[in-house]
């Protein structure tokens, strides 16, 4: 019988013997935790939620308020160093109440450590730049923008950057058709490119989303984050 | 720049994304509207469009007034941010003849209303 690790198995010590997996180390692990904590008790303003996923990736979740205040603590404390910005991503999930969530990996290179921050969003709440903090933010929140049209306040110079002059809507975002809603062609009487609305014949509109295998079966079911700390938990404490 | 304290958006404090009342918002449209218009003349000369300057107003003018329903502060405001991020790829000539032109879409046929012409299109 085929045995499936979960999270449970990885926090309860035990060897791990398959070549193919990831070993935790458990002195890392624990330093982890420890810095986890310490930046819940040095922001409790805006620190929500510190996790640990995959056994050893910190992540700290914060609301969309706190972006500067926390990557500047990262940025600078002399216990943390996260000096360099690795990526920026976003994730659309609508069914939540703030659909977007922006997700900043950061990556001490004093500490050779990485961390990553969560926050979230919606169409229409703004979320700070982080561009006075880290430079590299630039880019990579002008692809957030022209993907999700996620709003950046005080971004230097937010603009579209991957989709083409004209282009409408945000291509990233799960209620974006999978086809778009323009297509282009060149028009030899015009003499020029021309965009009109896509118009698929119905045996096309038909499409299989679900894969018919399992991407991660390990990860069926149980959410994989270990909670460090909650922002409610500590408020019951005190 | 954006303001700080919050607006209220039916029942909830928000964020605002740049104005804060309605007011400032419609001034922000007007200027918008304004910048557009003034722009016409030089869009239609350094894009070499076959189409006039009055033209080119109504087009504007029709392309503005498709949102003026439009009554959350904060929509305005992202739809005006998007109409600022236009003009700018407009006029510093990022754009091409055929983006440009894409506005007027001379391609299209417009879609059949009538029983009897929705008949005929579907028999092709």
């Amino acid at each position: 019988m085929q045995r499936v690790a979960t999270k449970t198995d990885e926090a309860a010590p035990q060897v791990e013997t398959r070549p193919t997996v990831a070993k935790v180390d458990p002195l890392q692990k624990s330093q982890l935790v420890e810095f986890g904590k310490y930046v819940a008790e040095c922001l409790p303003k805006y620190v929500q939620k510190v996790q640990l996923t995959a056994g050893n990736e910190l992540e700290i979740l914060i609301p969309s308020e706190g972006v500067i205040p926390i990557l500047q603590f990262l940025k600078d404390h002399h216990n943390a160093q996260f000096a360099s910005l690795a990526d920026i991503a976003g994730m659309d999930v609508p069914s939540r109440p703030n659909r977007f969530e922006i997700i900043y990996n950061l990556l001490s290179l004093r500490y050779n450590a990485r961390i990553r921050v969560k926050t979230y969003t919606d169409e229409l709440t703004p979320v700070d730049s982080a561009c006075d903090v880290f430079k590299a933010a630039n880019w990579y929140e002008r692809e957030i923008w022209d993907m999700y049209g996620v709003f950046f306040a005080n971004h230097p110079d937010l603009r579209r950057i991957l989709t083409d002059y004209g282009f409408e809507g945000h291509p990233f975002r799960k209620d974006f058709p999978l086809s778009g809603y323009v297509e282009v062609r060149y028009d030899d009487e015009q003499k020029r490119v021309v965009v009109e609305p896509l118009e698929l014949a119905q045996e096309f509109r038909r499409f299989e989303l679900s894969a018919p295998w399992e991407q991660f079966p390990n990860f069926r079911g149980n959410p994989a984050a270990e909670e460090v700390t909650d922002a409610t938990d500590v408020k019951k404490d005190q | 720049m954006a303001a700080k304290q919050a607006i209220q958006v039916g029942t909830k404090n928000v964020r605002p994304v740049l104005s804060i009342d309605r007011g400032e918002a419609k001034a922000r449209v007007l200027n918008l509207y304004k910048a557009w218009y003034r722009q016409i003349p030089y869009v239609v000369k350094e894009y070499d469009m076959p189409k006039s300057e009055d033209q080119c107003r109504a087009k504007l003018k029709e392309l503005f007034l498709k949102n003026k329903d439009v009554t959350d502060v904060r929509v305005i405001d992202m739809l005006v941010i998007k109409g600022q991020m236009e003009l700018k790829e407009t006029v510093n000539m990022w754009k091409q003849k055929g983006h440009i032109m894409a506005y007027f879409k001379p391609t299209e046929e417009p879609k059949p209303k009538d029983f009897l012409s929705k008949f005929f299109s579907s028999n092709e």
